[in-house]
């Protein structure tokens, strides 16, 4: 009996002195409260070199929060979420991820670091400009002065902020908390971080979900075919539900012709401003019109309204158009300077001209979506990767991936590259699903279920046949 | 010390002896843990699963998205009811009514009355027609929110503040329910393992004139009084910690992060409880033996001492219903281990001060009780429980 206190005391020291170890002086760790999220988490810094080369060089701090499993005595790996964009800070999306990762916040942390250049790890962001209103401004005018400005603005080594040293910056996190194995969850270019991961700490990883897939092999930019091919399919699935098709039965007719109208000149009309009430102008541009369906296309709910709009724009209506703008313009922050600095430095110069021609060569936008990068791109500094940075990763680890059917950047074809590459994984494909739909109650409970089982052929997909199918929205006052 | 040792023995072995009043005596510590585990069950069971509701809908045709809504929130129509829930959901004759005009109003973004009938004061009722109202209230707002955005209008209009919540509490997610049951049933436990023996030993003893006898020998009353004592606080301890090991046990069986709820305490915590709990198993012994001595018989013993002491025992579940507590309940015993119980299992820190100062009341109540009752004895009146 004495001997069996003395292991339990035994035991609750070696808890306590791992704690401590982790404390090194580089990391703070406190309580604290995050937007959206009703109780306390904890949020923390852990400095590292700007430059790997240069440890004692310039220091940054990287910012993550850590939002506690209900149940923390089954003493699971945490779950690490790699936000995507590149430009999204995943500390900032704390409260959606909580809420869409409840079944696997059960029994693991979330940790959410803001990878470098977002949210409070030396964020590169540019202010907005001064009068330009969402409204009036058109993507055609993109000024080159205001991205020059934006340049001025950011601070640090811009080459330093890649890929690879957001992965350096993951792992180090990972140590500094004390866990020698975790479990990832990427999406959308999240998917592109943890195949870096994998392929860099392969044995940090116990188990990676890869949700929309942006492969290594598949540069980020061309958007003109994915797009195309999630708007046709929209447009079939407006076919094939009787009311959308009794009250768009031109739909894609009706498409063409306002592109048609918009490509001789943008039209301007005058619109009550959604938020202010006032009088205001309302330019729409042929970018603008499919920059903002296309917007739509990530989610299935938005896609609800995408007949609706084309219709009511075919009509002459542009206040649907104006609803969404307002509804953009409140939405998630993206960190545009890492946005430019990795995907003009990391993907672009993989394109060849005849990459943009294919790609360019669709019915929905043509080469709409080639347009930023190519104006801003030539003025951004330049680093480059080495060739071994695009090899296909190879890495042995448990892998999960998942792709939304309708997706319109990161198709289904995406992940089957990634599942050819990597020997241990399962490619599973949502019906009706858009951009990352991870976490949705299907894939949710099988993303759960593969964490801790970490077989991916070994899971419950029955639920995959439920996804029902789109539906959408007849008129300006809903559908029966 | 001979001597007390010596009525210590006595006092235990007739204790023991009887391993079925013994074991009845136990019951309550065996209880609790059942309690907590069924009611843990029960209410998880109740807030995660969303078993089917069949409703009978009048005018169904009239809005198969709203019917398809429903029926992704598992609320179905009474026409696909299995047969063996039949008898069930025609009882409970949940009626939804939709007017013939829906569509029509629908597009017409006229306001569409539908019809709710059922018994809202049946229990049972309850869940299912929340589930109704927050169902349809949904497809409601999200067919609000994309009418406005349509018409170019921001729906962030409709929400012109937006409250946010940041609770300062400690992050320990312990689920309150049991906390505040296990802090119940441990005092009660206190209470009450050592009830039967502390009335045995005292007006049981007298009756069957074995107290005279003791009282002849040469022993101060103050040892007879103490033996009596240890003795069944040693009963109450016991119970005490039955109470804490099995709830603990059990605990591990119910699933909590259903609901995003667990229960853990760390070693400490149970250390700082149980050596809490001692002074007050101790407390609660010397009351029963002040009272059952103090009645006439060994049946009067027996209800007056139960009422007696339930009074203490139940003054934490008294405590649930009072908001501002008075300061002074943070020393009285019962009242004050039941506050740090609270703060240990919310996560906060003990106060040290008050955990102290209660434990010291609490040995000063017991002593005064003990050295009374010694006095008491010496008397002839209590002996031959004359008046």
């Amino acid at each position: 009996m004495r001997e069996y206190w003395k292991k339990i005391l035994t035991i609750g020291l070696l808890a306590y002195s791992s704690q401590s170890f982790a404390l090194t002086e580089k990391l703070t760790i406190e309580d604290c409260h995050i937007d959206g999220i009703k109780q306390q988490v904890k949020c923390g810094t852990l400095q590292v070199p700007e430059n790997y080369q240069q440890p004692n060089g310039t220091q940054i701090n990287i910012n993550f929060a850590v939002i506690p499993a209900i149940d923390r005595t089954q003493n699971k790996e945490p779950l690490m979420f790699l936000a995507g964009g590149p430009g999204q800070a995943a500390a900032e999306i704390a409260a959606t991820l909580r809420q869409g990762f409840t079944e696997v916040r059960k029994t693991r942390d979330l940790i959410l670091v803001d990878q470098r250049g977002t949210g409070k790890s030396h964020p590169l962001q540019c202010d907005e400009v001064e009068g330009n209103s969402p409204y009036t401004s058109i993507p055609e005018e993109l000024d080159l002065e205001d991205v020059k400005q934006c340049l001025a603005q950011l601070e640090g080594d811009l080459s330093q902020y890649n890929t690879e040293n957001a992965i350096r910056d993951f792992d180090a996190v990972r140590a500094a908390l004390g866990h020698e194995k975790i479990t990832i969850y990427g999406g959308s270019y999240g998917t592109r971080a943890g195949l870096v991961y994998m392929r860099m700490f392969p044995q940090s990883l116990s188990a990676v979900v890869l949700d929309s897939v942006g492969p290594i092999e598949v540069p980020i930019g061309t958007f003109g075919q994915s797009s195309a091919r999630s708007f046709n399919m929209l447009l079939a699935h407006c076919m094939e539900e009787e009311s959308c098709k009794q009250a768009y039965p031109d739909l894609a007719q009706e498409f063409a012709t306002v592109i048609e109208r918009l490509e001789e000149n943008p039209i301007t009309v005058t619109i009550t401003h959604p938020r202010l009430g006032t009088p205001t102008e309302f330019v729409i541009s042929r970018l603008k019109f499919i920059s903002t369906i296309r917007m739509q296309l990530y989610s299935v709910e938005m896609r609800t309204m995408v007949p609706l709009i084309i219709h009511q724009a075919f009509l002459g209506n542009f206040a649907p158009l104006a609803g969404l703008t307002a509804a953009q313009e409140s939405s998630m922050g993206m960190y545009v300077g890492l946005l430019f600095n990795i995907v003009c430095n990391e993907d672009l110069p993989r394109i060849s001209d005849e990459m943009w021609r294919k790609d360019a060569d669709n019915n929905f936008g043509q080469d709409a979506s080639h347009l930023a990068w190519k104006t801003v791109c030539p003025i951004w500094p330049q680093y480059r990767l080495g060739e071994s940075f695009y090899q296909a990763v190879t890495a042995d680890i448990p892998t999960l991936i998942i792709s939304g059917d309708v997706d319109p950047v990161t198709p289904p074809s995406n992940g089957d590259y990634a599942d050819k590459s990597l020997p241990n994984s399962k490619h599973i494909i949502l019906k009706n699903s858009a951009h990352t739909p991870g976490p949705s109650t299907c894939a949710i409970d099988i993303i759960d279920e593969f964490l801790t089982k970490k077989d991916p052929n070994d899971l419950d997909e029955s639920c995959l046949e439920k996804i029902p199918s789109e539906s959408f929205m007849t008129s300006l006052n809903g559908s029966i | 010390m001979i001597q007390f040792k010596a009525l210590l023995k006595k006092e235990l072995k007739e204790a023991f002896r009887d391993k079925r009043a013994l074991m009845v005596a136990m019951m309550m510590a065996i209880m609790a843990p059942i309690m907590i585990f069924a009611m843990s069950k029960m209410m998880i069971k109740e807030m995660v699963s969303t078993p089917a509701v069949y409703v009978k809908i009048t005018g169904s045709e009239y809005a198969p998205k709203l019917i398809k809504a429903l029926a992704d929130d598992n609320i179905k129509l009474f026409s696909d009811v299995p047969t063996d829930d039949a008898m069930l959901w025609d009882e409970r004759n949940i009626q939804l009514t939709i007017p013939e005009t829906f569509a029509q109003d629908m597009m017409d973004g006229k306001r569409i009355d539908v019809y709710l009938n059922a018994d809202f004061s049946e229990k049972s009722m309850s869940a299912p027609l929340r589930r109704i109202k927050a169902a349809i209230n949904q497809y409601a707002q999200t067919i609000g929110y994309k009418r406005l955005l349509v018409r170019g209008i921001d729906v962030n209009l409709l929400r012109p503040v937006n409250l946010i919540e940041q609770d300062t509490s400690s992050p320990s997610s312990n689920f309150l329910m049991i906390s505040m049951m296990l802090g119940l049933y441990l005092l009660m436990a206190a209470f009450m393992s050592g009830l039967s023996v502390a009335i045995d030993t005292s007006a049981g003893e007298r009756e069957r004139n074995v107290l005279e006898m003791l009282l002849c020998q040469p022993v101060s009353t103050l040892k007879i009084v103490l033996a009596k004592l240890s003795c069944a606080s040693t009963i109450a301890f016991i119970g005490v910690l039955l109470t804490i090991s099995l709830t603990f046990a059990s605990i591990g069986f119910v699933d909590l992060t259903k609901i995003g709820a667990s229960f853990s305490l760390d070693l400490s915590a149970v250390v700082i409880i149980v050596a809490m709990l001692l002074p007050i198993c101790f407390l609660a012994s010397a009351l029963q033996l002040f009272f059952s001595f103090q009645a006439k018989s060994f049946k009067e013993a027996q209800s007056s001492v139960t009422m007696v002491v339930m009074i203490p025992a139940m003054l934490p579940f008294i405590m649930t219903f009072i908001d501002d507590k008075p300061k002074w309940f943070d020393w009285v015993p019962v009242t004050g281990q039941s506050l740090i119980m609270e703060d240990i299992f919310k996560g906060l820190a003990v106060d040290w001060t008050n955990l102290a100062l209660t434990t010291l009341i609490t040995i000063i109540l017991t002593a005064v009780l003990v050295v009374t009752l010694a006095k008491k004895l010496t008397s002839e009146k209590v002996v031959q429980s004359l008046s």
